[in-house]
Order: C-alpha cells, then sequence, then structure tokens
C-alpha cells in the first residue's frame, strides 16, 4: 500500500498535484470500470489527476478492510467503481460489493467520516464519458470534504512520538 | 440455584442425553471451568450459576470437533444467541448441544443494559427472570456534529493498549486467521496499535454477529466503548437489511449470501453525494 500511495504526482508523468489537493483511491473492476477507464483515455476525455486506481478482477474481492486501510495509510476518498448490477462478469459478485459498501460506508459515517469521503459508483466498458463526470464530481466532492482528518491524526502522532510512522 | 444447575446437568449425564458437559466452579475467589464427563463428578457439587459471567460459547467451538455424542452447556440467553449465530456461521452444531438456562438476576441485567435477559421457559432451570434493562451508550457517540463523533471514537481508540482481549473474549471472533495479525493490515509488534483501523476491521466483522454480550467491553483495560461501536455497525445491517444476529435461526446473516437485486439494502444504483 505504502508503494503505492508514494507513488503520485510527478513521478508517473502526471499533472503534478500539489502536496495540499486531495489523494483519492480509486478500485475499478477489470471488466466494466478499468475499460471505461481506458475508454476515457483514449477518448482523451479530460479528469483531474488525482486518482490511483488499483485494478481488480470483481469489486466483490474488494475487502471492507481495503477501504479501512486506504484510509488508515492517509487517504481523502475512496472509490469503487463495477460492473452495473446484472452486469457482472462473475454474475453476482457485485451483489456482494454493494451489501458491504452499504455497512462500510454507514459505519464510517457513524463514527464520524465525512460521507463525501467514499462513494460507489457502477461504470460499464461503455462509459467513458460517465468515467469522467464521476471522477470529476467526486475529486470536487472530496476537495470540498478537504484532507483527511485521519491522515492530519497520524502525522500529529508520527510527530509527537519523533517516529515517521507507527512502530512495526 | 447452583444446586439446581449440578442437578440438571447430572441428570442429563445419567440419562445419556450428553456424553459431556462444561460446568463452572467456585475455587476460592475464581470461577473455573470444568469439563465433566460422568454424573458423579465431584465437580458438580461446586457448579456455579451467579452472576459472573464467562463465554460458554467458546466452549462449544472448542470441545465439539473431539467429543461424541451431546455437549451441555449452561448458557445465559446472550450465550445462545451466540451460538444460534455461530450455528448459521459453520462453527457448532446446535442439535449436538443440550442447552441449560442459566436465567440472569436483575443486577446482571441492569448492570450489562441487556435488552434480552431473559431465558425461555423451555430450557430454563429454576430462577426468577429479569426485566429488560436500558443500554446507556455513551452520549458524545451520538453527537450531531460528525467531527465530535470522530473525535470522541479517536480519544477513546488511542487508549487501546493492544492486549487483544476484546477479540480473544469473544466467542464470535472465531476466525482461525485473524487479520488483526495481518502485517499488511495492522502493524504488528509492540507499540501503540494502529488506530482506527485496529478497532475498524473488529467492528466490521462484528456488523452481522454481535450479540451484544458487552464481554468486550467489560474485559478492556482502557474502558473503550467497544460495545456502542459494534452496536452502531449492527444497527446498519438491522436497517439496512432487517437482520439480527442471533435471534431467528432460519434467517441467513445477509453479508453471507449473494440474494437478489431485492436484498441490496438500496445500493443498486450505486451511491450518490449526500
Amino acid at each position: 500500500m505504502e508503494e503505492i500511495l508514494a507513488g503520485t504526482g510527478e513521478e508517473q508523468g502526471r499533472e503534478a498535484s500539489s502536496e495540499e489537493d486531495v489523494k483519492i483511491l480509486a478500485f475499478l473492476c477489470n471488466w466494466c470500470s478499468y475499460a471505461g477507464a481506458d475508454l476515457a483515455g483514449v477518448s482523451r476525455l479530460q479528469y483531474p489527476p488525482n486518482v490511483l486506481d488499483i485494478r481488480v478482477m470483481c469489486t466483490g474481492t474488494i475487502s471492507p478492510y481495503f477501504v479501512l486501510k486506504a484510509f488508515q495509510e492517509g487517504i481523502d476518498g475512496v472509490l469503487i467503481a463495477g460492473c452495473h448490477i446484472g452486469d457482472c462478469h462473475y454474475d453476482k459478485g457485485n451483489y456482494a460489493t454493494a451489501k458491504r459498501f452499504r455497512v462500510i460506508k454507514d459505519l464510517l459515517v457513524g463514527m464520524g467520516i465525512d460521507p463525501r469521503r467514499i462513494r460507489l459508483e457502477w461504470v460499464s466498458a461503455a462509459e467513458g464519458a460517465k468515467f469522467q463526470d464521476v471522477i470529476t464530481s467526486f475529486t470536487e466532492q472530496v476537495r470540498a470534504a478537504g484532507k483527511s482528518p485521519l491522515a492530519r491524526d497520524r502525522a500529529a502522532l508520527a510527530k509527537a512520538s519523533g517516529r515517521e510512522g507507527v512502530d512495526r | 440455584m447452583n444446586e439446581e444447575l449440578g442437578d440438571a446437568i447430572k441428570q442429563a449425564l445419567e440419562s445419556g442425553d450428553a456424553s459431556a458437559a462444561v460446568v463452572l466452579t467456585e475455587s476460592g475467589d475464581e470461577i473455573v471451568p470444568r469439563i465433566v464427563t460422568g454424573p458423579d463428578d465431584p465437580a458438580l457439587e461446586s457448579a456455579y450459576a451467579g452472576d459472573r459471567r464467562y463465554p460458554m460459547a467458546s466452549f462449544a467451538i472448542l470441545l465439539l470437533p473431539g467429543l461424541e455424542g451431546r455437549l451441555a452447556v449452561p448458557v445465559r440467553e446472550c450465550d445462545r444467541r451466540m451460538l444460534t449465530e455461530l450455528h448459521k456461521h459453520n462453527q457448532v452444531d446446535t442439535s449436538r448441544l443440550v442447552l441449560l438456562g442459566v436465567p440472569c438476576s436483575q443486577e446482571v441485567a441492569d448492570a450489562c443494559g441487556c435488552d434480552h435477559p431473559f431465558t425461555p421457559a423451555d430450557i430454563a432451570i429454576a430462577g426468577s427472570l429479569a426485566h429488560p434493562a436500558e443500554p446507556s451508550p455513551p452520549p458524545e457517540s451520538l453527537a450531531e456534529d460528525p467531527s465530535e463523533r470522530l473525535a470522541f471514537w479517536l480519544d477513546s481508540f488511542s487508549r487501546c493498549i493492544k492486549c487483544m482481549g476484546c477479540r480473544n473474549i469473544c466467542p464470535m471472533c472465531y476466525c482461525k486467521e485473524c487479520a488483526l495479525d495481518d502485517p499488511n493490515l495492522v502493524g504488528q509488534g509492540s507499540g501503540p496499535p494502529d488506530t482506527p483501523i485496529f478497532h475498524l476491521i473488529r467492528a466490521i466483522d462484528m456488523a452481522d454477529r454481535c450479540v451484544d454480550c458487552g464481554m468486550c467491553e467489560a474485559i478492556c483495560p482502557s474502558e473503550i466503548p467497544l460495545r456502542q461501536l459494534y452496536r452502531m455497525a449492527r444497527l446498519v445491517v438491522e436497517e439496512a437489511f432487517g437482520y439480527q444476529p442471533g435471534l431467528d435461526p432460519d434467517q441467513v446473516s445477509p453479508i453471507k449470501m449473494l440474494g437478489g437485486p431485492e436484498d441490496l439494502g438500496g445500493m443498486e444504483g450505486g451511491s450518490r453525494a449526500d
């Protein structure tokens, strides 16, 4: 996870996103949303460079722990995008996603995390424009929510203990 | 009441209804669990059915695989809910258990803030039944302002000393490989735990399992309001899917089954900006 998070901004040849800008982690399903992102790319549709994407074979493989880990490592927003209900390559993988997402989102919101930081979208391989739209609006949404309070909390903790991170 | 429990176990062993039993015995100030295989075992004389609690469902998970015949277990209502839920998660076979209901006194029910303190008459041995008590969640956890709630939880979690007591006492935490031991998710070794992920991993897992017995909170040396955390997770599942762990033996956890489009808890269109 740290390696992925470290690889933001300039070294990936993207438009440099400043330290203050938000970081978003997107889990994209191999069959629909990743292909949708591909379509957005080959169609030369512009969208904000704040998103780091992780390709998964199915959104049903995304453990709620991954979402927790992303926030733990200081990510400001998490997007999960997969096939529309009924279109799943594995028939019903996204049913599991939909149910788990409801639980994890409501739990995080109940704990006091901003609901704008986590989002589930269904983006098919033909919906390049929707992908652009989702990324643009989600980035704006997360920017409005600001930097994650958990990231600030971790930075303060590391500073207070004189260490870079928590003892491993 | 202690004698009544001893007699009930003795009877179950004599009639061959059960081939072994777990019994709590008083030994000085301590409560010690013992395994009894015959009706003449002296441990039955000091059977304990008092106010102190013990995670009895864990014995069923531990003992059933190596046992021929049935196991008699004294249970409170919360233990019974745990066993019902564990059966649905394929961890115990409740048809191989002889449940001997131990009713909670009103003091226990009040101390637990328990809203299900009764023991149904069909399995209860003698004793008076308690009235339901009101749970009392910490008011900060219900604050209107999200940043106040977050501050409350982060402050509570920061007291954690990673004793693993909450996981170890919980019979519903049955996984052989625990996510809390995974170095990819949670930092291992000495030092304070990674918060809030350490506590949230368990909260997520408790969403469709926790029966609100409250032993995690009772055992926590740092007095983290874990019960309220898991209650929040459970309420999500209850509101979204109408599922309450441990109550209906025939209803399957919505997280465990795939179901149809009507079971998606309102997420069939994805989420929108709130």
